[in-house]
């Protein structure tokens, strides 16, 4: 690290107009990040035109300020409203949701603004320290190791429903049959598109989240609308509890490192980030038996992890210029007709201009949680809005983020095909998680498998070759059978105790 | 309830705005708004483009009329040229080279023939890049290991097969000798990643645009062997041309214009001055610069004698490339 | 009598639906086009394996749901019984509605009727000053948001 460069980045992101373009951004995004099917992606790409004309290390902080205020605001509708904005914040609505039905939803927003905030500074102290050993860290993962990535995160899904890992399953093989939809990369042929067009690139899983979840959710509240009473709801306080605090703070600390290295990995991201934060703290936890009722770890953890894992993201973006995920791919895109091009250069030839980002992004996640928080006691009044208000409302604003997705009207029927699909799911209590995932994570793991297989000439020996690949395989296998293992582990040290009461009781 | 009458009002007038907008009916063109399609998301390179034109355009006075980009992405371009096509001649479109390839590998029925051109505005140059401590020195070596041994060399691309990153390599290995369809791709999501793979050492080469891999060949990162321009590129003069290196071939990666069929000839002629005016102004050219374009403007007339040529080129390299039969 | 038979069908009726759905996946991906380039079944293997095992996982499913047929799922009478039906008929419909008529009469016009209707229709005709208010106050903010704000061009 150059302290000179470091000062001089600081000084330009304290300049007022930055600093304004880091709140303002920040706000924007949180915003648009709560709609559903605004994820950050789209949030940077509709934003962009305000950035012409800008500064291009304004411009710069500008979206990237965008792109973590989407972050923040992506779960804020997760944990209100079960409807994921993005793929990100599906693991907010494991826990977030249940909290927000017990009454918390005040503790659950504000517990999520926290998390996401330390997430966000472990993972910008990690880029100001790693970023360029981390850069050549990525370089190693090839088609094998990523093939191994995705199968680590659908395995570790799988494994969350306990109890119906059928179910689990089929979800998670219709959400794999779906993402064969569309071009097959490697060879160009078109499979399933049935000569519509817009298929030819794929079912977009952003219409499916919507689709599953908003949609989705809002019929299956319809089984009980009449019911619900007038009593106003209880959110809670707008902070959360001494005890939820220390149940959240090791997961928080614990995922901030996990998310922002699956974020290094270009085409790995939020999702699978979260995911795996999440996982590994139902896996580790001594209570796995509250997770999916409110725990607040289980909230907090991938909260932490998806926000680092977005900071991550900007890692191979600014060392390398290569876009790690859809929304750096779209700041890409700006910032090179702003003249300015990320790459190996930047960091020789402008490192003030590198430098400024780093810093804004601290500022920024200082900014973010400072409005996240305010907007906590304005975001539960959502909750006081009668259901049957509320759910037109979120069904209309289901059909304008679908519809910003593709400018397609193709697309609401499809919305409308996977609402009816969603409410099925719930309704017969198949998890909605792996379909969603395996559609996200489909199209990469099998074209890397193929890649993987192709480039070895055949052999399946590529997936043990590199010690990447052998520690993702353990990872796998563990994620599948840890379950069993701690029963079987369980059994043993009850019977253990069971055999001393007896002794003691003789 | 005040606030409610003036709440109503408001909304009326908003939905009157919304409805006069269509009107039309003036003998002088263009009379209304104008409207660029980008046949994809925002953000993209055809997205990109098309902004850059609505600013231009705008900010130096050229057209007084509104423009708007509309987004129209999926197909590869094929859902917004479809809508292109039912539109009247206040709405044009980007294109490339996709408008022809996607016709030729079946995958449209659409061809160049169903729309007017209008120009042909910039162009990008394509790039055939090894890792930095690849024992390929120069072009002509590379193409000399594979074509003695094609499938072991590995070569990645992205995002698709049939692009001009694909073809631009089948154009120079069929001009070596090599029968293209023998290459040993690898299909990678996106330009970017197939930079990442070829800096990890996962493919032995990369055929991708020359703007993706330029940074990293300055930094030593890697090593560009040949570039598909007529001549040296700016900053990179150590790289020599396909040409220089003995393959007769020049290809560009351009991206130009197109309006709906049966544009009036006095329609055509207030583009041709317009573009004609926009390609020389500073604005354009900052533009050109910061994306690593080339200007490679041709007018109406050109561009239709252009797409003429390079129907017939890809027409040939799709079936060398042996992804159609 | 008739409607608890019909419950239980009901719940196989899903599994069953997935079993069909496998067989017309694996038969679809067996029909794929060959590729040109490089191994010609390269784009079937991975669905076909997937087929397989959907199939595998679908009949299992439906033998779990089989033996468990006599238990009562609350959640399946509900869906049938008392206004949710017409809710989520009327729900599905109108936006089918909307989806073909979005296009053609621009944003704001289809959006009112299509706002107004669900609200008329959830919300019960009695509140109709508030779901007036409400449906024109939404559209014109949401249209304001997205078109001006957000510069996303809607029709």
């Amino acid at each position: 690290m150059d302290i000179s460069s470091f000062m001089a980045g600081l000084s330009i992101a304290v300049q007022p107009i930055n600093i304004i373009w880091i709140i303002l951004g920040g706000f924007l995004g949180t915003i648009v990040g709560m709609l559903p099917g605004l994820g950050p992606a789209t949030a940077v790409a509709v934003l962009i035109p305000i950035t012409f004309g800008m500064d291009p290390v304004s411009a710069i902080i500008l979206m990237a300020a965008i792109y973590y205020g989407a972050m923040y605001g992506g779960s804020r509708s997760s944990i209100l409203l079960n409807t994921p904005g993005d793929g990100s914040a599906i693991a907010a609505t494991f826990d977030g949701y249940p909290m927000a039905k017990k009454g918390q939803a005040g503790q659950a927003l504000a517990i999520s603004a926290i998390a996401s905030f330390i997430g966000g500074l472990i993972a910008v102290i990690g880029f100001v320290f790693l970023a360029e050993p981390l850069a050549a860290f990525a370089l190693e993962f090839g088609p094998a190791e990523y093939f191994l990535l995705m199968l680590l995160t659908l395995s570790a899904i799988v494994a969350l429903s306990v109890g119906k890992m059928v179910k689990g399953f089929l979800a998670m093989m219709i959400g794999l049959a779906l993402s064969t939809v569309g071009i097959d990369t490697q060879t160009g042929v078109y499979r399933f598109t049935m000569g519509i067009p817009q298929l030819s690139e794929g079912i977009d899983f952003l219409i499916v989240i919507i689709g599953v979840y908003a949609i989705g959710e809002v019929l299956y509240n319809f089984l009980n609308i009449d019911d619900q009473k007038k009593e106003k709801k209880k959110v809670g306080k707008v902070w959360f509890s001494k005890d939820q605090w220390k149940r959240s703070r090791w997961p928080i600390l614990r995922s901030g490192p996990i998310g922002f290295l699956v974020g290094v990995l270009p085409g790995a991201g939020g999702s699978i980030a979260s995911m795996i934060g999440y996982t590994t703290e139902k896996q580790i936890s001594k209570k796995p038996e509250e997770f999916g009722e409110g725990a607040p770890e289980g909230l907090a953890a991938p909260e932490s992890a998806n926000n680092a894992a977005s900071v991550g993201a900007m890692i191979p973006l600014l060392t390398m210029g290569i876009p790690g995920s859809g929304t750096t791919a779209v700041m890409l895109g700006a910032l090179i007709m702003l003249g300015l091009r990320p790459g190996p250069l930047l960091f020789q030839q402008q490192p003030e201009t590198a430098w400024a980002l780093i810093n804004s992004m601290f500022l920024g996640n200082i900014a973010l949680v400072i409005i996240n928080i305010l907007l906590v006691g304005v975001l539960v009044k959502v909750l006081d809005t009668p259901a049957k208000i509320l759910y037109p409302m979120i069904v209309l604003l289901a059909f304008i983020g679908t519809y910003t997705l593709s400018y397609s009207t193709i697309d609401f029927f499809l919305l409308l095909i996977f609402g009816l699909f969603g409410l099925m799911m719930k309704v017969l209590d198949i998890p909605i998680a792996p379909l969603v995932l395996a559609l996200i994570v489909g199209v990469d793991m099998e074209q890397n498998f193929r890649m993987a297989v192709l480039s070895s000439n055949g052999s399946l020996g590529v997936f043990f070759q590199s010690g990447v690949s052998i520690t993702l395989l353990i990872l796998t296998i563990l994620s599948l059978f840890y379950p069993l293992i701690i029963k079987l582990v369980k059994r043993k040290s009850d019977k253990l105790s069971d055999d001393e009461q007896v002794y003691k009781s003789s | 309830m005040k606030k409610l009458v003036s709440v109503a009002l408001i909304s009326l007038l908003f939905i009157m705005a919304g409805c006069s907008g269509s009107a039309s009916g003036n003998d002088e063109y263009p009379s209304g708004n104008l409207e660029i399609v980008a046949p994809a998301s925002p953000g993209g390179g055809w997205d990109l483009t098309a902004r850059s034109l609505e600013k231009v355009l705008t900010d130096e006075g050229l057209v007084e009329q509104n423009i708007n980009v509309v987004n129209k992405p999926g197909g590869g371009g094929e859902v917004g040229w479809k809508y292109l096509k039912q539109k009247d001649a206040h709405t044009l479109s980007v294109n490339s080279s996709l408008l022809l390839t996607n016709n030729l590998l079946g995958q449209s029925e659409l061809t160049y023939e169903d729309f007017t051109p209008i120009a042909t505005l910039a162009t990008e140059w394509q790039a055939l890049a090894v890792p930095a401590d690849s024992e390929y020195e120069t072009a002509s070596e590379f193409m000399e290991a594979t074509k003695n041994n094609p499938t072991d060399i590995k070569v990645g691309v992205g995002p698709g097969l049939g692009n001009d990153d694909h073809l631009s390599l089948v154009q120079a290995a069929s001009e070596y000798g090599i029968n293209p369809s023998d290459l040993n791709f690898l299909v990678y999501e996106g330009g970017g990643d197939v930079v990442t793979a070829l800096l990890g050492g996962h493919v032995d080469a990369v055929t991708t645009s020359l703007s993706e891999v330029k940074d990293q060949h300055q930094a030593g990162k890697l090593r560009i062997l040949a570039v598909s321009s007529d001549k040296p590129v700016e900053g990179i003069e150590d790289v020599p041309t396909w040409k220089q290196e003995g393959i007769d071939m020049v290809f560009p990666h351009w991206r130009g214009i197109m309006g709906p069929p049966d544009m009036t000839e006095e329609q055509i002629a207030y583009w041709d001055e317009k573009l004609g005016n926009m390609v020389e102004t500073e604005q354009w050219q900052t533009v050109l610069d910061n994306n690593d374009w080339e200007g490679f403007y041709k007018n109406s007339e050109e561009t239709e004698q252009f797409m003429k040529e390079q129907h017939d080129l890809y027409e040939t390299l799709v079936k060398d490339s042996g992804l159609v039969e | 009598m008739k409607e608890v038979t019909s419950l239980k069908a009901l719940k196989l009726i899903v599994p069953f639906i997935l079993i069909i759905a496998s067989i017309t996946y694996m038969i679809a991906s067996w029909n794929l086009p060959d590729a040109n380039l490089g191994n010609g079944n390269g784009p079937k293997y991975f669905p076909l394996g997937l087929s397989i095992f959907m199939l595998t996982f679908s009949i299992v499913y439906f033998i779990q749901e089989f033996r468990k047929r006599d238990e009562e799922n609350e959640e399946i009478r509900e869906i049938l019984s008392g206004r949710t039906p017409k809710l989520i008929a009327f729900t599905v419909v109108a936006g089918f509605i909307y989806s073909l008529l979005f296009e053609r009469i621009g944003f704001l016009f289809s959006t009112v009727l299509f706002l107004g209707a669900l609200l008329f229709f959830i919300n019960g005709r009695k509140k109709w000053m508030t779901n007036i208010i409400v449906t024109i106050c939404f559209s014109t903010i949401s249209w304001y948001a997205f078109s001006v704000l957000l510069g996303v061009s809607l029709p």
